[in-house]
This record gives structure tokens, C-alpha cells and sequence, in this order.
């Protein structure tokens, strides 16, 4: 576990697991994964996922949780580029009652000071769709530049959309105790949900719909 | 329709002798410009493995179309293609590699791109082409843009290219931004600049 | 995932697929299938899943899978699409409803717009593809209602309970679907799923 101010970085198991059924399936993992397609995603897809990502030698998928220990989301760090130090950065929040929320920017604080204060990169990349707009005012409090749009890059619901991107850079970075201090993140005093039931006591395995 | 002819070169598919001419683009200062400064001595053993990886590739799905690139004096001097074809958002990734010092700034490149861009919008029905390059290759971006590519974005300090840190700019170009082939050739005088190479006649 | 009057499009999952031991055995499989009649272990089933599963990750067949589930959550069929030519934005849908309780009640026709809606608005796709055997009147009658126009009929492609049947193979071309909320207005499927709200 890593620990930061709302919210502490933590292995992406066990609850995480279950609920990422669901998560992966939902708007918000779409609007985070930018160019992926809009499928169904069944328990196989979303295991071979994971571990796709625990294999991964150039990114992990890592969960994120406030301080009562209530899974929020996860956070993505993807195709470190070793030779430049550059790696992709993506933030998703699984329970949406956490959407733009103090605690879920915190994970894309507690993602950049991983990335840049213990992998130790240059340039981390960002994207967003263009409508965006709680995605990209994160993005501007985390101190990332707007460095350009790729229009009408990305099918959306009958039509396409830009795609904006973004650039962090390691010497912009003032480092987390000191944006967090600046940024003065409040708690958003949301209860923490019920513990997900058991995979064997779920009789329909709900949660399919978005939320 | 996996040979497509224009007025310098011609895009043929990869033969077995693109091995050793790859070998020996990989080793040249080619490199640099086409990857955004990755550089360093490669075997032929590494050219071998890369090659074969890249075919397997295509077998687990990979859906990138790739052409070696003819010029018309019958040398091999590069490849060019789609790396990446995402027939979801109906976007693909450029990228092309003249790997003969001697072939650069003679419109080749300009050639192969128009065929290129051709094929994926009237072949692939690609809705939006988009490729990068890197600050330092000036020679690139105003050949695309020439072409009609827009720039789109500028990644700050997003390679490393000799010890400096340089932009990565990415181009793009929708569908109905495309003049069409014909057009371009002409305005661009590649014509001329074939016969002035190679001489007239056709092949 | 996408929400109907009278079903739902979910992930096709565990549920769903535990579920194929009955539904491939029944009489909603010699429909789905141009009539197969087919007597199938679990076994034979979970290796059917695994090749096909192995299959569709080493070529990249672009499919997509929905489980079809009732309001209240119930499985009762699936909706795909098998394949498609993606520089052609072509696909080939698939369709079965297991549980034979739930044919003639609307609920393929539901899923089968949600499906439509999807396959345009989101996969960008311009033509779909549907087949199935002309002894098949229900799907046939389904095909006509929502748009589809009889493009091939193969004859004699079948071999079905001791006699030869032709194949149809419908399409749908983007330019002619009005949308899928005209489809639920012109076929009155608020109606009916009202209707069966109150009967149930």
C-alpha cells in the first residue's frame, strides 16, 4: 500500500476484482480508455485483463481506495517507453459516486508520484474526449499542459468525437506533498459501500447496467 | 491491389531480400529520423528475430498493412505502411522509412505517401489518417503537410535525440480533407521530377 | 450494458454459459442453428467454448457478445455479432433465444434493435447480415417487420429433420434504418411491454 492524503494506492485483488465486473462495463471505463470499443465485457474478459496487466513489464493496473478502505477506482500507468522515460497515464473511477471528487483526483496525484517520484520518468501522457470536462479540469489541477487535439479521432454513441491530449513533464512536477498542500483536498464524506457479496452467493450477477 | 504504382516508386509487398536491406537501414543514420532517435548497432541475428516477431504478430490479429518501397530504378530504398489500423474509430497510424540517404528530398517519399493515403481511404475506408514525427525532421513535415496534413499536437520533450530533448508532433488528416491523388500530383510537379530522375517513358 | 423495453444486453458471462447445456439441447438451438439437433455433453460444451474462445483471440474476428436477459434478470438468450469485415463495415449477426417461454412475447425483437442500434452508432458498421432457413416463419416475419430485406435465398442449403431447406440471408442497410426508438413507436413495443408489466 501506498498511502496519500484521501486516498491510498493498493493491489488491484480481491474486492477490486468483483467489482471491476461491473466497473469495466460502464461508461466511465470507456470514457477512460479513450479508443477502446464499446463492448460487453463477461467475467473471462475482464480476468484475462488483469492479468494481462500483473504480466504487463511496462504498466500495472493499480486500485485506489479512501481511507475507510471503500474501492473508488483504478489507476493505469501503460507502454513505458524506457529509452525516453514516458509512460501513459489513465485515472478510472469505478464507483461513480466518486466522479469528480477530491478523493479521485487524489488517485491521479498518488499515479503521478508513483510514476515520477519512484519510476523516475520524464513525461507522462494524458488523453481525454473532448466532453470530457471533469477529466480535463483534473488534468489542468494536476499541473498538465494542453498540447493538442486529435480531431474527430474516437467513435462515441453515432458520431466522433476529439480527443485531447495532454503532457506532464517531470521538472513541472512540484512533487505530491506540494500539490496536495496547494491543491488542499477535502473528503468528500461519502459512506463507504457494503462489502460486494460473495461470487457464489450472487444469484443474477447484477450490476450489468450503468450506473 | 497489394502493388500500387506511382511516378517514383512503387509499393510492393515484403520479400524475403528486405532482410538485408533492412539490416542495413537499421544501421544507418535512417534510423534516427524515422523512430524519433532510437539508434544503436543491430545484428542481423536481432533484423532476424524483429522479422519474425512481426509475422506472428499479423497471426494474432495485428492490423497493420506494410509496404516496401520500389523505387523506379529497381533499388529497394525503404518501407512505408499502416501501423496500426484501427478499424473500430477507423483511424490508422502512418509511418514510412526511406533507409537510402541517396533517395531522400527527391519526392519519393511524397510519392509513396500519396499511394499510401490513397489506399487507406479509398481500399481501407478510413475515415482519418494520422502519423508523428519529430521536431528535428523538418524535411517530413513539410511533406505531409504539404500533402494536406494538419498539425494537431505537440508533445513537449516526448523523445530523446542525441543527448537533447525534442517535440513529437502529430499530424492528421480527415477523409474530406483529402484532395484526392491526381490532384496533388499535379500540383506538386511529381511528374517533372520522375522524368527528370528516371527519364521519361513508362515502365 | 444497453437497456430495452423487455431485455437487456449483457455481457455474455458465466451465467449465460453454464446456461448452453440446455439452450444446445433444445428445441430453440434447431432455430438458432438452421436445424441442428444436436445431443451435447458438458464437457463437449466447455471444450466447444474453449477452441471458440482460442479461436477468436488468435484472428481477431471482431466479434461481439450479448447475453439477453429479462427485466428481472433472467437469461434467456444471446445476440452477436459472429464476424465482420471491418474495411467493408460489414457484420453478420446471431441470434438465439434459448428459453422457448420467451418466443413470440417481443423479446428478440427488443434485443434485436437494441442490437441494431449498437452496431451503427457504436461499431460505425453500414450493412448487417442476418440468416437463417426458410422453414424458420417466426424470424422470417421478425426480418420484415424490422427492415430487413431478403437478399440470397440458397436453395436446398439445409438438411432439417429429414428434408432439404433453403438459407436466407437478410441485410439491413444503415440508410435504411429510421433508428431504433421509430422501430419501438412503429411496433408498438411500449405496448407490449406495458401489457406484460400488468399481466405478470
Amino acid at each position: 500500500m501506498i498511502e496519500g492524503k484521501l486516498v491510498d494506492l493498493v493491489p488491484f485483488e480481491d474486492d477490486f476484482a468483483t467489482y471491476f465486473e461491473q466497473w469495466m462495463n460502464e461508461e466511465s471505463w470507456f470514457r477512460a480508455r479513450v479508443w477502446e470499443r464499446r463492448e460487453p465485457h463477461p467475467e473471462d474478459a475482464v480476468k484475462k485483463f488483469i492479468e494481462k496487466m500483473e504480466k504487463n513489464e511496462h504498466g500495472a493496473l493499480i486500485g485506489f481506495q479512501t481511507k475507510d478502505g471503500d474501492p473508488i477506482g483504478g489507476v493505469i500507468w501503460d507502454h513505458e517507453w524506457t529509452r525516453v522515460r514516458k509512460v501513459d497515464a489513465i485515472l478510472f473511477v469505478g464507483d461513480m459516486r466518486y466522479e469528480g471528487t477530491d478523493e479521485a483526483l487524489d488517485g491521479l496525484l498518488m499515479l503521478l508520484r508513483y510514476v515520477f517520484e519512484t519510476r523516475g520518468v520524464h513525461r507522462v501522457d494524458a488523453a481525454a474526449l473532448a466532453f470530457d470536462e471533469v477529466r480535463i479540469e483534473f488534468y489542468h489541477r494536476a499541473g498538465f499542459s494542453h498540447e493538442g487535439t486529435l480531431r474527430q479521432h474516437v467513435r462515441w454513441d453515432g458520431d466522433y468525437v476529439d480527443l485531447e491530449l495532454f503532457g506532464l513533464l517531470e521538472d513541472e512536477w512540484p512533487g505530491y506533498e506540494q500539490i496536495t498542500a496547494q491543491l488542499d483536498l477535502q473528503p468528500s464524506g461519502i459512506e463507504p459501500k457494503p462489502k460486494p457479496e460473495k461470487k457464489d452467493e450472487k444469484k443474477n450477477g447484477s450490476g450489468q447496467q450503468p450506473g | 491491389m497489394t502493388v500500387l504504382h506511382g511516378l517514383l516508386v512503387d509499393l510492393v509487398p515484403s520479400t524475403a531480400e528486405f532482410g538485408e536491406k533492412m539490416y542495413q537501414f537499421w544501421n544507418n543514420e535512417s534510423r534516427m529520423w524515422a523512430t524519433m532517435g532510437d539508434y544503436g548497432p543491430i545484428s542481423r541475428a536481432q533484423i532476424e528475430r524483429i522479422r519474425e516477431e512481426r509475422a506472428q504478430a499479423v497471426e494474432r490479429g495485428y492490423t497493420g498493412v506494410h509496404f516496401m518501397m520500389r523505387a523506379r530504378d529497381g533499388q529497394i530504398i525503404g518501407n512505408i505502411g499502416l501501423n496500426w489500423v484501427d478499424y473500430y474509430n477507423r483511424v490508422a497510424y502512418l509511418g514510412s522509412w526511406i533507409g537510402e540517404p541517396d533517395y531522400w528530398s527527391g519526392g519519393h517519399g511524397t510519392d509513396a505517401l500519396l499511394l499510401l493515403v490513397e489506399y487507406g481511404l479509398s481500399w481501407l475506408d478510413l475515415r482519418r489518417l494520422a502519423l508523428s514525427t519529430m521536431g528535428p525532421n523538418v524535411r517530413a513535415q513539410r511533406n505531409v503537410e504539404k500533402v494536406g496534413f494538419r498539425l494537431e499536437a505537440r508533445e513537449r520533450q516526448a523523445t530523446l535525440v542525441n543527448g537533447a530533448w525534442v517535440d513529437a508532433l502529430t499530424y492528421g488528416m480527415l477523409r474530406e480533407e483529402w484532395r484526392g491523388r491526381d490532384v496533388l500530383v499535379e500540383e506538386l510537379d511529381l511528374r517533372a521530377r520522375a522524368e527528370q530522375r528516371y527519364g521519361t517513358g513508362d515502365e | 450494458m444497453l437497456e430495452g423495453l423487455l431485455v437487456d444486453l449483457v455481457p455474455y458471462g458465466e451465467r449465460f454459459k453454464k446456461l448452453e447445456h440446455r439452450w444446445h439441447n433444445g428445441e430453440g438451438w434447431f432455430w438458432a442453428s438452421a436445424g441442428d439437433r444436436m445431443i451435447l455433453t458438458r464437457s463437449m460444451i466447455e471444450r466447444h467454448q474453449q477452441e471458440q474462445a482460442e479461436w477468436h483471440e488468435r484472428h481477431g474476428s471482431h466479434g461481439v457478445w450479448f447475453g439477453i436477459q429479462t427485466k428481472d434478470g433472467t437469461p434467456i438468450g444471446d445476440m452477436a455479432v459472429n464476424w465482420m469485415v471491418p474495411h467493408a463495415r460489414l457484420a453478420m449477426l446471431g441470434a438465439g433465444i434459448g428459453e422457448p417461454e420467451y418466443w413470440g412475447g417481443g423479446y428478440g425483437t427488443d434485443a434485436l434493435l437494441l442490437m441494431i442500434d449498437y452496431c451503427f452508432d457504436w461499431l460505425d458498421l453500414r450493412k448487417l447480415w442476418l440468416g437463417t432457413m426458410a422453414k424458420n416463419a417466426r424470424v422470417m416475419r421478425q426480418m420484415e417487420k424490422v427492415g430487413f430485406t431478403l437478399e440470397s435465398r440458397v436453395r436446398e442449403e439445409w438438411y432439417t429433420d429429414g428434408e432439404w431447406v433453403d438459407g436466407l440471408l437478410y441485410g439491413l442497410l444503415r440508410t435504411e434504418w429510421p433508428g431504433r426508438e421509430a422501430k419501438v413507436e412503429e411496433l408498438g413495443l411500449r405496448e407490449r411491454a406495458a401489457n406484460r408489466k400488468a399481466g405478470a
